[in-house]
């Protein structure tokens, strides 16, 4: 191909980083290096024999590269390369480590509605989703890529400062019997056990019940 | 347990993945995915690779790290456990194998005699990841 | 180095709650600092790997003679352990546990906790055993055990919410672990009752 001498220093630290499958690949600039330095990328399905280059990502002078649509089969796994040109010269192909999108994704918080009655919460649930191609592409919830996964809910009594934990798979959680007036915080997180992941807690959702209408 | 095996695994996939170059051949999941295997042959399946992980895998895993020999060790006594309890199922005719996940194991076996034995060896290691992924998600 | 010197003796382990530890009594070399390693050997080893012992590097010419060996024992089937002893210029033969250990032996305890009435909430606090351990909460309307309900909490978190209250009886919970790697529970905790809060009449 006509390769360049290749006396560049490599791009360093490449690596993909993921969420909710969405999965993007970074490095930084080569040593040394200020502006001007070009890169092209390719990436091969492990187990598979040949290097696919990525059209859009070739003289790109940015450090990223989305490959998500190229790693969208979660069932198989991942190798990633970057190369560096500047000035007529080039660096050497520079891998990845072998990327498991099922794995190495991380997970967002779900997404949290409250809503109250007098004496009680409902809190409704619900699963980000795996990235797709385009808004109209087909939608697939992260509860169906992890059957196992469940979310763990926190609920803060703003006047008692006291929390407690619910562990439900469903969405829908109603807690009754709380005090009038009062207001309730609420976040959730998702547990997969297998494979073992967490997401964060969501940021807090807080709700006053009711005033007592006969006090 | 799968769940030990799991985090074992996670303990030293990078170390354990970055001894194996080839890039262009799998054990496990080329050209036949684990995932195509019909739900009826599963059984059948996770019991010859336990059987193939025990037998041949792991006793060609040996490193010059200590850290890594340790989880090794953990995890294939954790595949003894449960390739003792496959093989209860197994005097009981409650994992049986028929003809074409016979094929799919031999392919297997053909993709791990493709290579020298310690690079087969490592290479399978590093696929545990594939297993436990296809194994979990039934 | 001449290694006719006797074996560390007592080689014995104390396992509870999933947590082995591995002690020896100690040996006395003249003129010299005694320090003590450990290895371990599974079943795997013992049958597949031409019976290789294998070192736990945090036990290596350690002057202690204790070892947490639980990081190690990670598989339920049987380990063996040896223990040797190391002057500098002189070193003892290997004094290897009499017999096997498997952890599923461990000794389980009733889990620490604390029954919470919140309002007309009914919480626990559990006590944070590590990933090993799930727990089987049971509660009950006192004097009604025979509609005891069961709560399995599989991962730890601090304050569990059981259930609501009625305003009056009195509500009781007990709990147990459980380690699914091993397949036993713990036996159970004292019950511990407690009431709702608050008169209902004033939020009906």
């Amino acid at each position: 191909s006509g390769e360049l001498y290749c006396s560049l220093p490599n791009p360093r630290n490449v690596h993909f980083e993921s969420t909710n499958m969405k999965n993007v690949l970074h490095w930084s600039a080569p040593e040394g290096t200020a502006d001007g330095v070009l890169y092209n990328v390719k990436y091969s399905v492990y187990g598979v024999g040949k290097w696919i280059r990525k059209p859009e990502c070739r003289n790109i002078n940015r450090t990223w590269c989305d490959l998500s649509s190229e790693t969208a089969d979660y069932e198989d796994q991942y190798y990633a390369s970057v190369k560096a040109f500047l000035n007529g010269k080039c660096s050497d192909w520079v891998e990845t480590a072998r990327f498991n999108p099922l794995t190495d994704t991380k997970i967002d918080p779900p997404m949290v509605s409250v809503s109250s009655t007098e004496k009680s919460i409902s809190i409704t649930l619900a699963a980000p989703e795996k990235w797709r191609r385009s808004p109209d592409g087909e939608s697939l919830s992260l509860l169906q890529v992890y059957p196992g996964l469940q979310y763990n809910v926190s609920v803060l009594n703003k006047k008692t400062k006291r929390r407690w934990f619910f562990s439900i798979s469903n969405t829908t959680l109603v807690v009754p019997w709380l005090e009038p007036g009062t207001v309730y915080c609420v976040s959730a997180q998702i547990h997969v056990t297998t494979p073992l992941l967490h997401s964060g807690f969501s940021k807090e959702h807080c709700i006053a019940t009711l005033k007592d209408k006969t006090a | 347990s799968v769940s030990e095996i799991r985090s074992g695994f996670t303990a030293i996939k990078a170390n354990i993945q970055a001894r194996d170059p080839v890039r262009t051949l799998s054990i496990l999941s080329h050209p036949h995915s684990l995932h195509k295997v019909k739900s009826s042959d599963r059984c059948c399946i996770i019991h010859k690779v336990f059987n193939f992980y025990v037998d041949k895998v792991f006793k060609h895993c040996q490193t010059e790290d200590s850290y890594v020999n340790r989880k090794i060790s953990s995890i294939a006594n954790s595949f003894l456990s449960i390739k003792r309890k496959l093989e209860h199922c197994h005097n009981q005719n409650r994992c049986l194998c028929g003809q074409e996940p016979t094929e799919k194991f031999k392919q297997i076996l053909v993709n791990y005699e493709g290579l020298n034995i310690t690079s087969a060896a490592m290479k399978s290691l590093g696929e545990l990841d594939i297993l436990l992924d296809w194994m979990e998600k039934a | 180095e001449d290694a006719s010197l006797p074996a560390p003796q007592n080689i014995s382990i104390l396992s509870t709650n999933m947590r082995h530890v591995l002690t020896w009594s100690p040996v006395t070399i003249q003129g010299e600092t005694v320090r003590y390693s450990v290895e371990f050997q599974g079943e795997y080893e013992r049958e597949y790997a031409n019976e290789s012992w294998i070192p736990i590097s945090e036990c290596s010419l350690i002057t202690a003679t204790v070892c947490n060996i639980t990081e190690d024992i990670s598989a339920t089937v049987s380990y063996s352990l040896r223990v040797r002893a190391d002057g500098g210029t002189r070193g003892t033969e290997w004094g290897t546990l009499k017999g096997f250990f498997n952890r599923n032996t461990t000794s389980l305890t009733p889990p620490l906790m604390k029954v919470i009435a919140d309002g007309y909430h009914l919480l626990v606090e559990l006590e944070d055993m590590g990933p090993a351990f799930q727990f089987c909460v049971l509660y009950w309307k006192k004097g009604q055990e025979s509609r005891m309900q069961q709560k399995m909490v599989k991962e730890f978190t601090s304050t569990v919410h059981l259930d609501t209250m009625e305003a009056g009886p009195e509500y009781c919970v007990k709990a147990q672990t459980y380690v699914e790697t091993i397949s036993r529970s713990s036996s159970f905790s004292q019950a511990q009752c407690v009431r709702a809060q608050g008169s209902r009449s004033m939020w009906l």
